[in-house]
């Protein structure tokens, strides 16, 4: 074994979670990248990443659709005639990179992963509370998984992001749903079976009344419809006369 | 996943064991066992093998010592005079209970279900014959269970209505393949069973026991049986196992996750042989399973597996023999010849004086490629199974074409992420290296190429699955032109056996590297000029007609590189468009390499990442910035490497263009010239 003095003065590499680089490297040009969120816990999250890989990150500043959030305009919010949720926003568009960002935490299952996504989410919540010009929500739920998928996988990406966010939120998460049926994976569908397929299978929990605004979280939205009757379905559990909306909140819009 | 917790009593002892397929060992049991218990609800495998273990521990302590004798000594505080009346309790009251306690102690329910013993259940042997398959198609290899239900599914027919789950309990059970956790405590070392230090070690071994119940389990370091690491984990909530800290590793995270509660099969080597013949009726009571489970990895692979009979060989005895053999059989120079044969008496030789690994040390353009085929002839033709281990894909593909037209009647598989061959059996592989993490055990011959190459370099990782994927007995040779320090060390030093091959096959020296004094990349990219001194001498190999390598230490200086250049194209005498540049992220870089070998491409700048395996007949090289530390010994060796090679054009040149003169400058230098001297001595060259 030899001794190596020099290495008890260096400096120690930090790794980027997502590329495992080395991100101290580069960190003027990192630093160069602002990082839109104002809530210090999920901007620390986030400043742990390499210049490139923040980069790559396609912030939806703008939101075009003032429905659904996404950044260009969006025909499914027109035509769609009766919607359960009051608005929806999403952090970032449903780019390759980031396609791969979340296969990497939701299929290969590295879970270092999953700060960096929830603190993106983050964004997306500051958008929401600037949208609907309300400081907070009491409530966050998340989009459920069957049982069996559950288990295969080890854990629930939305559950887990939901439950970071109110930490950091104060917020409370509560699980207001069940998912009734194991439906093949919504990304192998077309859209008209994406609607007709989510007819019953949620559930809201049984001892589940309440009231007020409950934010509604998922990763990804494609056609909203997973979404929807997420939202309709706890509309219907709430208590009929109490005023409760239901917000989405979406890691990336398709 | 969730397993079934169980323990057995026969005339011979009682057991724990955990069950992936609860039927199978119910029905395995019925006419072997006396007595049956289990718990009734599933708990995560990692928890019941946990739970086995210390079972069996505490049943092996009860043996060696009559019941509750050594309780008294440890009645120290209440809590443990209480807990040593509890157990008292349970060695009185029976062996079972033990099981109960255990599983109460970790927060379970722990409700003990007695099994009824049946009259007459038939034994399948449509299960025997399953299980017997599915351990011949598993020896050797290291899965996940998904991994074994894709293989097994696509071995066991579906009409035969057995499940993979149902053959792989039955083939542990056997003592064929070995199920465990794929994280799981690295297992304490059996204690010594006689004399003083036996008793103290028992002794010590019993308080951490006790102590550790209260705390919730003993500390103890996880490690991925699958990967080695240790340092790589992280606990999450699973809901798989509705663990709340179910460790997985992030190491071997691109090969499938390996976690506490995930199944690792491991098949053990040739064990499929002893399964075909129906098993008769007094087969071993208590399998070798748990036993070959506890020992410490990656030893764990059992020895006691008889290894296939190896043929002698009928390969000429006499050494000069050999060497007229290999010239004539292989094509070999005689350097080549020299050192093949020195390997093959290496693998040939009964036991191995130096350990089981050689070095095959040869230089860069030496043909290491035709080398390994008479060893790999050697092992293939007494019956023994071979791997060969290369650190990439291309390198992987470019190679599978002439193995397969060296061993045309050899069964061979190629491996790499998205293979085709993913689950066929081969008397010779060829894989990457990732793709050794899924044997255990395998092969009698193991041929690492450049070990010193980018993914094994400071991967401990790599060098595990490498270690592991051998057969005890086997053999392992590596291949590289510069191997890491530590290895030349031990090889100077006589503790590892090798062989040097210090001249090209073309049997012409290597180019030595010259020096050219340059101010550094930054300052000429800054200074937007190429000085004088770099451009006469690119402007010279351009006009005797060599392809120029240029070999820069960051990616970033590539492109900047690339039009400063195509600025002085008139002046190097070549069209714009000859001059390109490559690195790491460069999605082109497959093209690049094509257009440069078929010289459309004139004057490629690029990284290390070039430094292997691009061969240009007639080539020069400048290496800029050779003082950076990025640069390595190693790798200025390859990069000067790259000059050369061809027959036809031996001299080619090589640069240093660097501000300062550093040692790993005249450490390479110093290696060419060792090599050519050694290559002048034995008179390889050819005489001119």
């Amino acid at each position: 074994m030899r001794l190596n003095v020099g290495s008890w003065f260096a400096s120690t590499k930090r790794e980027c979670p997502i590329c495992g680089r080395d991100a101290s490297q580069g960190a003027s040009a990192a630093a160069a990248v602002p990082i839109p969120i104002r809530h210090p816990a999920p901007k620390r999250a986030l400043a742990s990443l390499c210049g490139l890989c923040r980069q790559a990150i396609p912030w939806i500043v703008h939101p075009v659709c003032r429905v659904c959030g996404r950044a260009e305009s969006c025909e499914d919010c027109i035509r769609r005639t009766q919607r359960s949720y009051a608005i929806s926003r999403c952090a970032v568009r449903y780019t390759d990179a980031m396609k791969d960002w979340l296969a990497l935490y939701k299929y290969r299952g590295n879970e270092g992963v999953e700060t960096i996504l929830a603190a993106m989410l983050a964004f997306a919540l500051e958008r929401l509370q600037a949208a609907t010009s309300q400081a907070s929500f009491p409530i966050i739920t998340a989009v459920p998984l069957a049982p069996e998928r559950l288990r295969e996988r080890g854990f629930n990406q939305a559950e887990r992001l939901a439950c970071r966010l109110s930490e950091w939120y104060g917020m409370a998460y509560r699980p207001l749903l069940h998912r009734l049926r194991h439906t093949e994976k919504q990304s192998l569908k077309t859209r008209r079976s994406r609607v007709v397929d989510m007819r019953g299978n949620f559930a809201a929990v049984s001892a589940a009344l309440f009231s007020g605004n409950i934010i509604l979280l998922d990763d990804v939205y494609t056609t909203g419809s997973t979404l929807d009757e997420c939202a309709r379905v706890l509309r219907q559990a709430s208590e009929p006369h109490a005023e409760s909306r239901i917000y989405g909140l979406l890691w990336a819009r398709s | 996943m969730k397993v079934v917790l169980y323990a057995v009593r026969a005339a011979r002892g009682q057991k724990a064991l955990i069950s992936i397929d609860w039927e199978t060992d119910r029905k395995y049991w019925n006419d072997r066992a006396s007595e049956i218990v289990r718990l009734r609800e599933e708990i995560p495998l990692g928890e019941g093998e946990r739970m086995c273990r210390m079972l069996e521990e505490e049943w092996a302590s009860e043996t060696r010592s009559p019941a509750g004798k050594g309780l008294k000594e440890e009645s120290g505080d209440r809590e443990r005079a209480w807990r040593g009346a509890e157990e008292k309790q349970f060695v009185h009251g029976g062996w079972a209970e033990r099981l109960v306690y255990h599983a109460r102690s970790a927060g379970y329910a722990g409700e003990m279900e007695r099994i009824k013993l049946r009259e007459g259940a038939a034994a399948e042997p449509r299960l025997l014959e399953a299980a017997g398959r599915a351990a011949a198609r598993l020896a050797g290899r290291s899965l996940l269970r998904e991994e074994a239900q894709q293989l097994l599914d696509a071995e066991l027919p579906g009409s035969s209505g057995v499940s993979a789950f149902a053959a792989l309990q039955l083939a542990a059970l056997l003592g064929a393949v070995q199920l465990t956790a794929a994280v799981a405590p690295d297992a304490v070392a059996a204690p010594a069973s006689a004399g003083l230090r036996g008793w103290a070690e028992r002794a010590l071994r019993r308080a951490r026991l006790l102590r550790g119940r209260g705390a919730g389990g003993r500390a103890q370091v996880l490690r991925c049986r699958r990967c080695g690491s240790a340092d790589k984990l992280r606990r999450t909530d699973c809901a798989a196992c509705g663990r709340q800290a179910c460790a997985y590793c992030e190491a071997c995270l691109t090969m499938g996750r390996s976690r506490e509660c995930e199944l690792l099969v491991i098949g053990l080597p040739t064990a499929g042989a002893a399964l075909s013949v129906p098993v008769p009726a007094e087969a071993p009571l208590l399998p070798t399973r748990r036993q070959t489970a506890t020992a410490p990895f990656p030893t764990s692979i059992p020895t006691a597996s008889p290894a296939p009979v190896i043929r002698t060989a009928s390969v000429p005895s006499h050494s000069k023999n050999i060497r007229q053999h290999l010239i004539k059989r292989w094509g070999l120079s005689p350097a080549q010849s020299d050192a093949a044969a020195q390997a093959l008496a290496f693998l040939e030789a009964p036991r191995a004086s130096k350990g089981r690994s050689f070095l095959l040390w040869a230089v860069t353009g030496a043909g290491k490629t035709e080398m390994i085929f008479p060893l790999l002839d050697s092992v293939l033709s007494r019956g023994g199974r071979a791997l060969v281990a290369t650190p990439r894909r291309d390198v992987v593909l470019e190679l599978a074409p002439r193995l397969a037209k060296a061993f045309p009647d050899r069964n061979i598989a190629v491996l790499y992420g998205g293979s085709p061959d993913r689950w066929r059996e081969g008397e010779l592989t060829l894989a990457t290296t990732h793709q050794l993490l899924r044997f255990q055990g395998a092969f009698d011959l193991v041929l690492i190429d450049e070990l010193d190459a980018f993914p094994y370099h400071n991967d401990p990782m790599l060098h595990y699955a490498a270690a592991k994927c051998g057969k005890p007995d086997g053999r392992t040779v590596y291949l590289s032109a510069t191997p890491p320090a530590a290895l030349q060390r031990e090889a100077s030093r006589g503790r590892l056996a090798y062989a040097r091959v210090p001249v090209r096959y073309h049997r012409y020296p290597l180019p030595v590297p010259a020096r050219l004094k340059l101010p550094s990349v930054y300052q000429v990219l800054a200074k937007q000029t190429i000085p004088q001194r770099l451009l006469q001498p690119i402007r010279r190999s351009v006009d005797r007609g060599a392809q120029v390598f240029l070999f820069v230490p960051y990616v970033k200086q590539v492109e900047p590189m690339v039009r400063l250049l195509r600025n002085q194209a008139k002046n190097l005498g070549l069209p714009g468009n000859a001059i390109a540049g490559t690195s790491s992220p460069d999605e082109e870089r497959g093209e690049k390499v094509v257009a440069f070998r078929d010289r459309t491409i004139q004057l490629l700048v690029t990284t290390t990442i070039l430094e292997r395996g691009v061969t240009i007949p007639r080539s020069d090289v400048f290496i800029l910035d050779a003082h950076n530390s990025l640069f390595d010994a190693a790798s200025l060796v390859q990069m000067a490497g790259r000059a050369g090679r061809s027959g036809d054009d031996p001299f080619g040149v090589v640069y240093y263009g660097a501000p300062e003169w550093t040692r790993s400058q005249r450490n390479s230098i110093r290696q060419i010239r060792t090599m050519n001297a050694a290559a002048r001595r034995k008179g390889y060259l050819k005489a001119d």
